[in-house]
């Protein structure tokens, strides 16, 4: 077999020369970085200045960056370049808490497309294949973060957008699909659409490569999904604080994620400890920007729980793999694509008055597809009797909940008093959806 | 004015035992119940009693949601057509309900419908007006019983 790459020169580097392209690169961020309001602050009080790291191992010696940060500075304490230059946002959801939002100027842009490519190319897609984007479009960064990567690999792109099964179907036989992205869990219920129509995607489409990201998801289910549609389908890790989609991508060995290590810089600590741990142990992710000019982020904590796997790839790129990933630090959790904190939603529910102070959150798999249930108590008091009084009651917070996560949930209002009573630290979300989809 | 007792119930095994149970405790009687279940996995149950205010009470400290809603009770023939000629009579008076619940009171001719309201001193207002005969409390709640 021919090794083939997107850039050679750059996937291919000796671990040497990628750790001294790694030390000038971050050097640089540092540079940039201290422009912001943000970093030039906080680095001149702990008198960080650029060069300052002579060996690539002293990344240790600088201070985190965490999401409350980006909060807190929220819009544009991060920004290291005038307003002008900038000529793009992405942010996550948050109409409550301030939301988390990156900034790109045109070389960002081009870096990120550029990346993406790279992670495509990887997966097997190339500039002959159709490709359809079965994603959402706008803030969110699955759809433009895409829809450039494909169209720098020179594939022909279907900007579908999310969501239609039929449409998507449709527009998969009209012209002739063979690689298309998704999140895992919606799969599934695209695939109970082909078979409602009395269609096998095996037979009646031309897949034969899939993306799926956006949501954790296991190898079995990963499995069910080659089995379904006759294809193979290849992890894609990103977060939108690392520009999104294209951070990290699978070959076509199917055995991690080579995270693109030009581009950024990765450690895995120890989330209590906050010391490195070895290769091959879990820890929690945290990423150093390398090549972003418009909003560098340095030692960033993902709250993504993975471990970089130790040896070589055979596909012949040498920049490390991590594992998928198990979980998360924090109580963030990941549905239909959302990410998704519990405190957004309790956010939403407190603000209710005929709500009572607890909940629950289930996320359960239904008919193939993952369900967020929110189980809401309505206080006693409030309590008239009324069955159209609490079916709006229960429609309200459906709609305050979906426009707060961007994901609808099932609401279920329950008896006061049947929640468990929080003491200390309340386990608020369970989670029982099946590892596989259709189960 | 009678009162009908509404709770607010899962639909879950044992959950209606549990509002039961305090009623029987409690020494109420239940003259007549009635579910509106909902297609989200829960209902309103509506209960008239001998005593709703000691039913109401006798929940409310079990922690249960409920309340007491006013309710017309219009008498009725217990025979054939009976129901027929007092709805008649309802809607001559242009009285919309929500939710309505029938009882015979087995030593009389008579039975009873009990009506559920929007606004109820202007349903009220009408089916006077249109000489519908409206029960008194004892008589919905069976106390003389």
């Amino acid at each position: 077999m021919t090794l083939e790459f997107w850039q050679e020169e750059f996937e291919t580097l000796e671990k040497k020369d990628l750790q001294q392209l790694q030390l000038e690169r971050l050097n640089k961020t540092i540079e940039s970085a201290c422009r912001s309001l943000f970093y030039g602050e906080l680095y001149s009080k702990k008198k960080i200045k650029p060069g300052v790291i002579k060996d690539i191992s002293q990344i240790t010696e600088l201070p985190f960056t965490t999401k409350q940060d980006l909060r807190d500075n929220f819009p544009y304490g991060f920004l290291s370049l005038p307003k002008k230059d900038i000529i793009r946002l992405h942010s996550s959801s948050g109409t409550t808490g301030n939301p988390t939002v990156i900034f790109h100027n045109r070389h960002d842009l081009d870096s990120w497309a550029n990346l993406m490519a790279r992670s495509l190319f990887c997966a097997g897609v190339r500039d002959t294949d159709v490709f359809q984007n079965i994603c959402g479009y706008g803030l969110f960064t699955g759809g433009l973060g895409f829809q450039y990567g494909i169209e720098t690999l020179g594939a022909l792109s279907i900007p579908a957008g999310a969501g239609n099964s039929l449409r998507q179907i449709k527009l998969m036989r009209d012209y002739g699909t063979t690689a298309a992205h998704a999140i895992p869990s919606y799969l599934g219920r695209l695939y109970e659409v082909f078979e409602a129509e009395g269609l096998d995607p095996k037979k009646d489409t031309q897949l034969k490569t899939l993306v799926i990201g956006a949501e954790p998801h296991t190898d079995a289910q990963r499995k069910r999904i080659e089995e379904m549609y006759g294809v193979r389908a290849f992890n894609s890790f990103g977060l939108s604080e690392m520009n999104g989609p294209g951070v990290a991508f699978e070959c076509t060995h199917q055995n991690g994620l080579h995270i693109w290590e030009d581009s950024y810089l990765v450690e895995i600590i120890d989330p209590e400890t906050l010391q490195p741990v070895p290769d091959g142990e879990y820890g929690e992710l945290v990423m150093t920007t390398l090549d972003r000019e418009a909003m560098p982020l340095i030692r960033y904590r993902t709250r993504d729980i993975t471990r970089i796997i130790p040896g070589e790839c055979e596909c012949g790129r040498t920049h490390r793999r991590i594992d998928r990933i198990t979980g998360r630090s924090d109580d963030m959790f990941i549905i239909k694509g959302c990410n998704v904190f519990p405190m957004q939603i309790e956010g939403v529910l407190m603000k209710i008055p005929e709500v009572g102070s607890d909940y629950m959150i289930n996320l359960e798999t239904m008919n193939g597809a993952d369900e967020m249930v929110v189980e809401v108590e309505v206080k006693s008091d409030w309590f008239r009797g009324d069955i159209k009084r609490l079916d709006s009651l229960s429609k309200t917070i459906t709609r305050q909940i979906r426009d707060e996560v961007l994901a609808k949930p099932i609401v279920k209002l329950v008896e006061a008093g049947s929640i468990p009573k929080s003491e200390g630290k309340a386990i608020r979300v369970t989670d029982n959806r099946k590892n596989g989809l259709l189960n | 004015m009678a009162y009908e007792v509404s709770i607010f119930l899962e639909n879950k095994i044992g959950h209606f035992e549990r509002i039961t149970s305090v009623l029987k405790e409690a020494q109420i009687n239940i003259r007549s119940m009635a579910i509106n279940d909902t297609a989200n996995g829960w209902g309103i149950l509506n209960l008239i009693v001998n005593d709703p205010k000691k039913a109401k009470k006798a929940l409310s400290e079990k922690g249960v949601s409920v309340a007491l809603r006013k309710v017309i009770a219009l008498e009725m023939r217990d025979e054939a057509g009976g129901l027929d000629d007092l709805l008649m009579e309802v809607a001559r008076a242009e009285v919309n309900f929500d939710n309505a619940v029938g009882r015979v009171i087995t030593e009389t001719q008579k039975a009873i419908l009990i009506l559920n309201v929007d606004d109820y001193a202007e349903s009220i207002k009408k089916l006077k007006k249109q000489g519908v005969q409206i029960i008194d409390d004892q008589t919905v709640y069976g106390t003389s019983q």
